[in-house]
This record gives structure tokens, C-alpha cells and sequence, in this order.
């Protein structure tokens, strides 16, 4: 019986160890962020100094792109998501976030719009700048959602140096923004009508979010960095406060408590929390076919832990298991190419664009 | 013993310093919670007040024996060869240590303030003002011959100060602490909960308090005490692991650390009370 019980554990550790195989498509990218399916074969990256590209998955061609907006590319800024406008196939037009300097010479976070022709982006437009100056571009945030009905939600950051500002509301630090593609303001945005709040703001009490989407049924999941510990993922509702950083199940860098505090009324608990941290940068909710195994799971990438995490919810409850390790690669981003295949970027200078393959595909 | 005052003066001017520096930031983070309602209570004030001392403290530590290694090495230069000495030379070369430290902080490490009590005009010259007064602590542990037992007494402290953070764990939040050490909290039954915590929790308690005591008499027993306890630990724990069959760990390194560092200690008062 013992033997058997070994076998079968061994046996089981064979078919999870073997369960992928992965293949390099892209290497050499240079500080890669996020990137974006133009076809099956065709995918849009932005490098953090500021270089946005297409390249053929096929020959390996690499095209890159003219008229992207000057950036500020130091600490954790530059140029950071892309992502395609929900009726792109028309209107061909495109969103990138960044960081730059503004009129005082501060860092902030800006999100621009324009369309992609002939290798070049056209009618430029910076439709949000976020009121949210720091000295350095540190937590920036920048992931980018489109909502069903066509507005877009943009995290900003707390920056770092001004987390306090997350719990006050006339500012941009720490909050989740709602605008219209043309920068304007949504009228059913839940601070329009309240004094001292800026009314692009959708919900508060945030850290650093680099997981942002927006499931089919309409929920939005975010993530965020905590401190040493205390990494989240939230269901976004509008005008909630996520406690940040009067709650929080981190600590410091340098070992201080930031709060005692994890609870507090009127302050959002997270669907789930990761001490110590795993550092989470990107996900998406995977519904294809091709891994049956992944199918309507959170698929989150990670930095520290160097992984991925599945996550599905039962309830409250959550299940979570660790993938692609074998990688042993901080993993920047993750997306799903039109027929379901998972992709996996790598962080940092000479990353790595990685095609998941089930093993018997 | 000459030769062994000056870095032992620097270490306890380091802690010292560290001693009036961290309640900086604990202090800007507790305020601003009071400011933004959070129920902060004289058990919350003081889980930060503590844990900040131990926890961001150590970091510190390391940080400022550096700098006042510096500083006080050039003072030490000026006093000798000119006539800038006295307390307040070393003071202001403390001050300077710690500003040096903060700015590079900043300059190194993304450009972002590490310590939230620094990120004010105000806490930046409180930080200042602490390194001043560990310079001046400096000057006057060097002005006068240290003995054998202001020895003793620092490293007994310092060993305390490093204890701390586990019995502050175990006392504040032991279910965090048991985790630590593997414990499923939820998966134990309630009387094995119980037992946990008040068996850790008294252990670690305890073998802080002997310190503590061995620093106060300076009675070999004390330090004795701690050292068979974390000794025995590590001994205990390669039994675990190679007679019951539990998973190999390398906290038996440190139990050995933790165990012969008071051993030492005692077996040195030991020894000089029976020779005097």
C-alpha cells in the first residue's frame, strides 16, 4: 500500500513537472513591459526606454514604431502598457501609458491615445495626466482596462513617497481613474458631484497595481504590490476605499510597521493576500480551450516568486497552485494570443517572450 | 581593553542612536493613523513603538555603525592633530554620519525615502539630532577608561536587542510568529493552539528576561540559563532531524549562535569573578 502511495506521488510530481513545454519565441528585448496581439503571429511590445514594436512571431521580424511619446525611462518608469482600443480592427487606435515630467518637471503618469498607421502613431493625444507629481517614477501603476461600456479605467500609483495621499481624494496617487476615450470625465463616475475629490476617480486606498482586468460579466480584479508582504488582489466596485495605507498586512522595506491595523469599516478586504509577497505584475482571466486544466482561472505573473499564480475563487475561498516555475524567470507579463495560447514575458534587460505549449500539442 | 573601547564605543553609540532615530517614523506613521481615524490604542502604540526598534532598528544598526565609523575617525583625526576637539566635535561628526546616510538612502535606493519619519523637514533634523547625541554618547564613552563590565553589559544588551524581535512576535502576534515556524494555526486543535503559544511565548519571554537579568548583575548564571536553553534547542533539533526524521532546517545554526554567544558571556564572568 506504501509503495504504491509513493508510486503514485512520484508518478503525479512526473505529469505536474511535465504538464508544459515551452519555447523562446523572442529574446534580447530590452526592459519589455506589456504587449498586445495584433494576430495569431503579429504582437505590439513597448520597451521601458520608450521603443514601441511590432514584430512577427513567424520570421522573427521586428518593425519599430514611429511618433511614440517622449518618456521619462528611470527607477520603475518609462514606457509601460499597451494596449488596443475594443474596436481597433476599425479605427486602429491605441493606448500607451507612461511616465514623463511635467510642467514642473515632476514625474507623473500620463496615458495617451493614438491611432497606429503605417508603423507610425498619428493624432497623438495625451487624454490623462495624472495630478499625481513625484520626484522619481516610482509606483506608477499603469495598467490599463477597458470597460464594456468603452471607458477606461488607468491605476495610478501611490508613488511611493506619498502614500498617505492613497486616503484623500484630491489627488491621483493610489487610485483606480475611469475617463472617456477622449479624456473626459464619465458623468455616472462616482466623486463628479462631491466637493474637494477630483472626479476622474473611481476607487481609493490603493498601492502599486499592475493586474487590471475586466472579466466578460463585468468585474473588475485588480492587484497590487504591498510592502514586505501584503500583496493583494481586490474586486473593484466605484467609491470603495482599499484601505491602503491605513490597513495593510505588509510592513515596511526597512521593517517598520506602517499600521497595525488590517481591518477597519468602510475599508475594502482583499479576495486574497500574499505575505510575503510574491510581487505580482500582471494577469489575466484565461477562458480558452487549449489548457482545460487553466480554463476560468486567474492567471497572475509574479517577480519574486517567479511564477505564475493560478488563482480561482470559491466564494471567499481560494485555490491557488504555482506554475511555469521551471522557468525560474521574473515574469513581467502574460497574455493570451487569439487562439488561446498563453505567452509569457520576462523582466528586466535581454527578456524573453515565452510561448506555452501544453505537452502534447 | 584600551584597543577594544573604541568599537565597542561605536557600537554603543550606534544603538543608542538608533534608540532615539526609529520612534521617528513610528511616531509619523502613528500620527497620521490618529489623523485619519484609525483606532490607534496605547497597545497599538506600542506594538509599533517596539517592533520598529527591533525590526527597522537593526537595519539601522548596521547603517549608522558605518557612518559613525567614519565620522568619528576623521574627528578622531582633527582632535589629534588640531584644536577642534571635545564633545561636540563627535557630536556634530554623529550628525553628519547620520545626514550622509539619510541623503544616500535617497540618492541609492530609487530616490524614494525609505524611512517614512524622514520624509519631513522635521523628521530629517530629528534624525540629525540623533545622530548628534550618539556622537556625544561617543565622546563620553571614550573620555573615560571603559571596563571589562561595560563590555559585558553591551554585548549581554545586544544580544537582547536581536531577542527582541522574536519575543515581540510571540507576544504581539503569535499566530504570525507560529507560522514562521511552520505551524498551520487553523489546523491545530484548540488545546494544541493553546499550547503553542503559551509554551513559545514563555520560551522566548524567558530566555530574554534571562539576558536581561545577566545584563543587570552581571551573574554568570543568567547567561548560563540562555545558553543551555538555545544550546539545547540546537542539539535537540539534530535529533529531530536525524534520529525522528523530520525535515532538515538550518535553524540549528543559529540556535548555536544564540546558544554560545550568552555561554560566552557567562564562562567570561565566570572565570574573572573566580580569578578576582
Amino acid at each position: 500500500m506504501k509503495l504504491k502511495f509513493f508510486i503514485s506521488i512520484i508518478f503525479f510530481s512526473i505529469t505536474i513537472q511535465s504538464s508544459y513545454k515551452f519555447e523562446t519565441v523572442l529574446t534580447n528585448l530590452d526592459d519589455a513591459w506589456s504587449f498586445e496581439f495584433l494576430t495569431e503571429d503579429k504582437i505590439l511590445f513597448t520597451e521601458m526606454p520608450g521603443k514601441l514594436k511590432i514584430t512577427s512571431l513567424k520570421d522573427k521580424s521586428t518593425t519599430e514604431i514611429k511618433n511614440v511619446p517622449s518618456v521619462q525611462y528611470a527607477s520603475q518608469g518609462g514606457l509601460s502598457e499597451v494596449v488596443l482600443d475594443p474596436n481597433f480592427e476599425n479605427n486602429n487606435v491605441i493606448y500607451l501609458s507612461y511616465s514623463a515630467k511635467d510642467e514642473n518637471n515632476k514625474s507623473t503618469l500620463f496615458l495617451l491615445s493614438a491611432e497606429l498607421r503605417n508603423n507610425t502613431l498619428i493624432n497623438n493625444k495625451v487624454i490623462f495626466q495624472a495630478k499625481a507629481p513625484r520626484r522619481a517614477p516610482a509606483h506608477l501603476g499603469a495598467k490599463i482596462a477597458f470597460l464594456d461600456d468603452n471607458t477606461i479605467l488607468l491605476t495610478s500609483g501611490d508613488g511611493y513617497d506619498h502614500r498617505e495621499k492613497a486616503q484623500t481624494l484630491d489627488n491621483h496617487f493610489g487610485k483606480i481613474i475611469r475617463i472617456n476615450k477622449d479624456g473626459s470625465i464619465p458623468a455616472d463616475n462616482p466623486f463628479v458631484d462631491k466637493t474637494n475629490a477630483l472626479p476622474e476617480i473611481y476607487s481609493y486606498g490603493h498601492r502599486n497595481m499592475q493586474g487590471l482586468i475586466v472579466t466578460k460579466s463585468g468585474d473588475i480584479y485588480e492587484h497590487e504590490h504591498g510592502p514586505r508582504g501584503g500583496d493583494e488582489m481586490n474586486l473593484i466596485e466605484p467609491a470603495l476605499n482599499y484601505g491602503w495605507p491605513a490597513i495593510t498586512y505588509g510592513i515596511d522595506y526597512s521593517g517598520a510597521i506602517i499600521s497595525p491595523f488590517t481591518k477597519k469599516d468602510g475599508m475594502e478586504q482583499p479576495l486574497l493576500q500574499w505575505t510575503p509577497s510574491i510581487a505580482p505584475s500582471d494577469m489575466i482571466f484565461y477562458e480558452g480551450d487549449i489548457y482545460p486544466e487553466l480554463k476560468n482561472s486567474f492567471l497572475v505573473t509574479a517577480l519574486v516568486s517567479k511564477d505564475v499564480k493560478k488563482v480561482v475563487f470559491d466564494g471567499l475561498e481560494n485555490n491557488q497552485e504555482s506554475l511555469f516555475s521551471e522557468l525560474n524567470s521574473r515574469l513581467r507579463n502574460i497574455q493570451s494570443s487569439p487562439s488561446g495560447l498563453i505567452y509569457l514575458l520576462t523582466d528586466g534587460p535581454n527578456g524573453k517572450l515565452i510561448k506555452v505549449l501544453p505537452k502534447d500539442l | 581593553m584600551r584597543i577594544a573601547k573604541y568599537p565597542f564605543a561605536v557600537f554603543s553609540a550606534a544603538l543608542f542612536s538608533v534608540m532615539l532615530i526609529t520612534p521617528i517614523t513610528s511616531l509619523s506613521n502613528l500620527l497620521w493613523l490618529s489623523s485619519a481615524d484609525m483606532p490607534v490604542s496605547l497597545i497599538s502604540f506600542l506594538k509599533v513603538i517596539l517592533f520598529d526598534f527591533q525590526r527597522l532598528g537593526i537595519a539601522l544598526y548596521g547603517v549608522i555603525i558605518v557612518g559613525f565609523s567614519i565620522a568619528f575617525s576623521v574627528a578622531g583625526l582633527i582632535d589629534r592633530f588640531t584644536k577642534l576637539g571635545g564633545k561636540y566635535l563627535y557630536a556634530i561628526a554623529g550628525a553628519a554620519a547620520v545626514g550622509m546616510a539619510l541623503f544616500l538612502m535617497v540618492e541609492l535606493l530609487f530616490q524614494t525615502q525609505l524611512l517614512g519619519g524622514n520624509r519631513t523637514i522635521l523628521g530629517k533634523l530629528l534624525h540629525i539630532a540623533g545622530g548628534f547625541f550618539g556622537g556625544y554618547f561617543f565622546y563620553f564613552l571614550i573620555s573615560s577608561e571603559r571596563n571589562y563590565t561595560f563590555i559585558i553589559r553591551f554585548l549581554g544588551i545586544l544580544y537582547a536587542y536581536l531577542l527582541l524581535g522574536l519575543v515581540l512576535e510571540w507576544i504581539f502576534t503569535p499566530i504570525e510568529a507560529s507560522a514562521n515556524f511552520g505551524f498551520i494555526f487553523n489546523d491545530l486543535s484548540s488545546n494544541a493552539q493553546n499550547a503553542l503559544l503559551r509554551d513559545f511565548t514563555s520560551f522566548f519571554v524567558a530566555s530574554f528576561l534571562f539576558s536581561i537579568f545577566g545584563v543587570i548583575t552581571l551573574n554568570h548564571i543568567w547567561f548560563f540559563s540562555v545558553g543551555i536553553i538555545y544550546i539545547g534547542a540546537g542539539i535537540f533539533n539534530l535529533i529531530a532531524i536525524y534520529v525522528h526524521g523530520t525535515g532538515f532546517n538550518q535553524i540549528f545554526i543559529f540556535e548555536f549562535i544564540l546558544g554560545t554567544w550568552p555561554m560566552l558571556l557567562g564562562l567570561s564572568i565566570y572565570f574573572k569573578t573566580k580569578k578576582s
